[in-house]
């Protein structure tokens, strides 16, 4: 048993810490906040030369095939630096064409996702805003050349520029998915503006929207266990970047209180400021247990894996919720200002904690299965 | 990263998991005898002082195999060994400060309970502020005479010995006048009360020392580094506990799902409404994280790798845990959950503090975690200060000293 990294899994830390702290400081974060497409083109390329996009690919797509456990150490990383960008619905969307596409699907979009030619995201989310697979309202119909998709879909993220959309939808046979061209006839993309800048989601309207018969992922009425699955992962790689996220606050916090001072000595000195700061490093800690545990249960095909991934998403969002909180309040009037940089990381951290199911979903899922 | 236990480890685990289904006695251990006896079988089977080195007869087993027994343990329903503040603690002490002849002396009477030890530290008026104590040990020559009051000590009245600390330099500051010693509970000058708490029961004592007599002997260390020595973290049973309460509070767990089932408010189940559920899940997303914090824990003294004051964060994290979880208990079970008398075993509870009773008792127990060994207040002074680098606090008694 060991549940410290690996040597390569701390050299990969390492060096998406080195990466971003170049590329992702926060004045280059504030500049992708005010662009339109809210990412950085530059910055994506290099990520797929870095071996990111590909991380868990099979290698046939120029993948790496490594696991949740190193997409997690990424994520983090990514939390940390508040980093703008699709990059986790497009690994998350990637994963359902590895488990569910045909061979000409896998070829048509693995290998464009590895080499940072394409991008893509999965609508989980309908009319209802419930991340339950059953709860989807979105129809498709069979017509002459395919299908043709109606409903709404809400909140999916960075929809605006992702080459394909993941669309789950309700047919005779039951929830089917399809790969949807996002310039299709009778789809509208509606931006919508977020509490936190480099979170980009948009309400997506499909108004009989036509697909062939090629556009299904998977077999049709098989849907639901694919969906629930890429749920957990994606409550994981959540849970990840919130942790990320909540330790940068932390970090944060924990300077300044070295250095503020107050009444003639530094904040840090007051227990008021000092257990604050001591409770949020254990919610941290935790945090790193429950989303690492998770990752592992994922790779490891452990028998409690779905489980794990909702205990960390929902003790991760608690968490963080406080963590990020809390650093606000040991900042003080500074932490409030638009200028200071805490903010980045409390709204990436905020953002998160709706996405994939939120504490809420995730603790009745765990009551499902452990008091069946 | 790899969370599976090793193929030695799931072996281990068998073999102790099938040395308990033979061995647990059928009638919990109760008198002091038989609790004794028990104490020595485990002993005898490898499965107490098992990090303690071989030469003062330990095993010199690893902490994973330790975490496994009480994982064990806490899955038979098996009786604690007896003396646990001496192996875990007191013990450790010695090894590191004792002379020779207190080594000889004491470790292995120790080791097989043939002697009980408790730990003679805090006072009415030295709680968080230990180094203030006050009772006094003035050197007589051959021995000590010792005077003052002790309290909150465990084991109390089934002690033969304690570890002292007391004041043997009223005029140098605070923390330098302080020694150690070996006390002999057994003489006419050490009076235990019991002390009765909150839970009805009495698991801790007053302490009274009127001339009571410490041997030269039995100092540990030199004069007035008592408290350097009470200071050493000493590893022997660290994460020894980790596994087994996190079965306790899962075992817990199971038998506050089966009541929500059985109990009805509202015409339904508890376990039905929507607000009960939303409690159950936070606790067991809380309890699943303590357990996956414990092996984090595990996995890092299996490689010799020591916490330090980062332990502080293991014993904030989960004492501060038990209060949530049996607060959330009593608030899903309501009166039923106050019951302090069982009336059949379905009302019978794994509390988690090794003494059996309700969900009454078990949110009363869950008071102490957070208050003995370090309140969580000083937990995160430890933290903040040596865990995080915060400044230190400017304190009165600094200032002075």
């Amino acid at each position: 048993m060991d549940f410290a990294f690996s040597p390569d899994q701390q050299l990969l830390k390492n060096s998406a810490r080195a990466f971003l702290d170049e590329h992702m400081t926060p004045a280059a974060v504030r500049l992708l906040w005010d662009d339109p497409r809210g990412e950085s083109e530059a910055t994506w390329k290099e990520m797929a030369q870095l071996g990111w996009l590909g991380l868990s690919l099979p290698e046939a797509y120029g993948g790496s095939a490594l696991g949740m456990v190193e997409s997690a150490i990424l994520l983090e990383e990514m939390g940390r630096a508040a980093c703008p960008g699709p990059y986790f619905p497009t690994v998350l969307a990637a994963r359902a064409i590895e488990e569910a596409g045909s061979d000409a699907q896998k070829k048509r979009w693995l290998s464009p996702i590895a080499t940072g030619d394409a991008r893509a995201t999965i609508a989980f989310l309908d009319a209802d805003l419930d991340w339950r697979p059953d709860a989807i309202q979105t129809r498709a119909e069979t017509t002459a050349g395919g299908w043709a998709l109606s409903g709404r879909k809400q909140f999916v993220p960075w929809a605006h520029v992702a080459s394909v959309l993941l669309v789950p939808a309700k047919t005779p046979d039951g929830l089917t998915l399809f790969l949807v061209d996002p310039g299709a006839a009778g789809l509208t993309l509606e931006p919508a503006q977020m509490m936190d800048p480099a979170t980009r989601l948009a309400s997506v309207t499909l108004e009989g929207t036509p697909v062939t018969g090629a556009a299904v992922l998977g077999k049709p009425g098989q849907a639901g266990p694919l969906l629930k699955a890429l749920l957990s992962r994606g409550a994981v790689g959540a849970a990840a970047e919130m942790l990320g996220a909540a330790r940068r606050c932390l970090d944060m916090a924990v300077g300044y209180a070295k250095v503020r001072e107050q009444f003639g000595q530094p904040i840090g000195s007051f227990q008021a400021i000092r257990h604050k700061c001591a409770e949020m490093l254990l919610e941290v800690e935790n945090s790193h247990a429950a989303v690492y545990y998770a990752a592992w249960a994922l790779d490891a095909k452990a028998e409690d894996h779905d489980l794990a991934a909702s205990v960390a998403k929902a003790y991760v969002g608690d968490a963080a919720r406080r963590v990020c909180g809390e650093a606000i309040q040991v900042h003080g009037g500074i932490g409030f200002t638009w200028e200071y940089d805490l903010h980045l990381y409390v709204k990436r951290a905020k953002a998160l904690e709706a996405m994939y199911g939120d504490a809420d979903y995730h603790r009745e899922l765990i009551v499902r299965r452990v008091a069946a | 990263m790899d969370l599976t236990y090793s193929p030695e480890d799931r072996a281990f685990r068998e073999k102790t998991r099938r040395w308990l289904d033979v061995n647990v006695p059928k009638d919990d251990a109760k008198t002091l005898d038989e609790r004794k006896a028990w104490h020595r079988r485990l002993y005898e089977a490898g499965y107490v002082g098992m990090l303690w080195p071989k030469a003062y007869g330990g095993w010199e087993a690893t902490p994973m195999q330790q975490a496994i027994v009480q994982d064990e343990m806490a899955r038979a329903g098996a009786p604690p060994a007896i003396n646990g503040l001496g192996i875990g603690f007191i013990g450790p002490t010695i090894i590191v400060h004792g002379t020779d002849w207190q080594k000889q002396r004491y470790l292995k009477t120790m080791l097989t309970a043939e002697e009980i030890w408790c730990q003679l530290y805090s006072e009415p008026n030295a709680g968080s502020d230990l180094a203030s104590l006050t009772t006094r040990a003035d050197d007589q020559g051959d021995h000590f005479r010792v005077n003052g009051q002790k309290i909150w000590t465990s084991s109390g009245p089934i002690a033969d010995w304690g570890l002292l600390l007391a004041r043997t330099d009223s005029k140098a500051p605070k923390h330098k006048g302080i020694s150690c010693f070996l006390l002999n509970m057994r003489q006419p000058g050490v009076e235990v009360r019991p002390l009765k708490q909150i839970t009805g029961s009495s698991l801790f004592s007053e302490v009274f020392m009127t001339d009571a007599r410490a041997e030269t002997r039995d100092l540990v260390g030199s004069l007035n580094q008592g408290w350097a020595i009470a200071q050493t973290t000493l590893g022997y049973e660290r994460g020894a506990n980790s596994l087994g309460r996190v079965t306790r509070y899962a075992i817990a767990f199971s038998q506050l799902v089966r009541a929500t089932k059985e109990l009805r408010r509202g015409g339904r189940p508890l376990l039905e409404d929507p607000v009960v559920r939303a409690k159950l899940g936070k606790i067991y997303a809380e309890l699943e994280v303590q357990r996956y914090a414990a092996l984090r824990v595990l996995s890092s003294l299996q490689k010799g790798e020591s916490p330090g004051p980062a332990s502080s964060i293991t014993k904030l994290s989960y004492t501060e845990f038990e209060k949530r979880y049996f607060e959330l208990a009593l608030e899903i079970l309501g009166p039923w959950g106050q019951l302090i008398a069982a009336r059949d075993e379905f009302e019978e509870v794994d509390t988690s503090s090794g003494e059996p009773g309700t969900w009454a008792t078990a949110f009363l127990w869950s008071r102490a975690g957070t208050i003995y060994s370090g309140s969580s207040e000083i937990q995160k002074n430890i933290i903040g200060e040596r865990v995080l680098g915060l400044p230190k606090e400017v304190r009165a008694d600094r200032l002075k000293a």
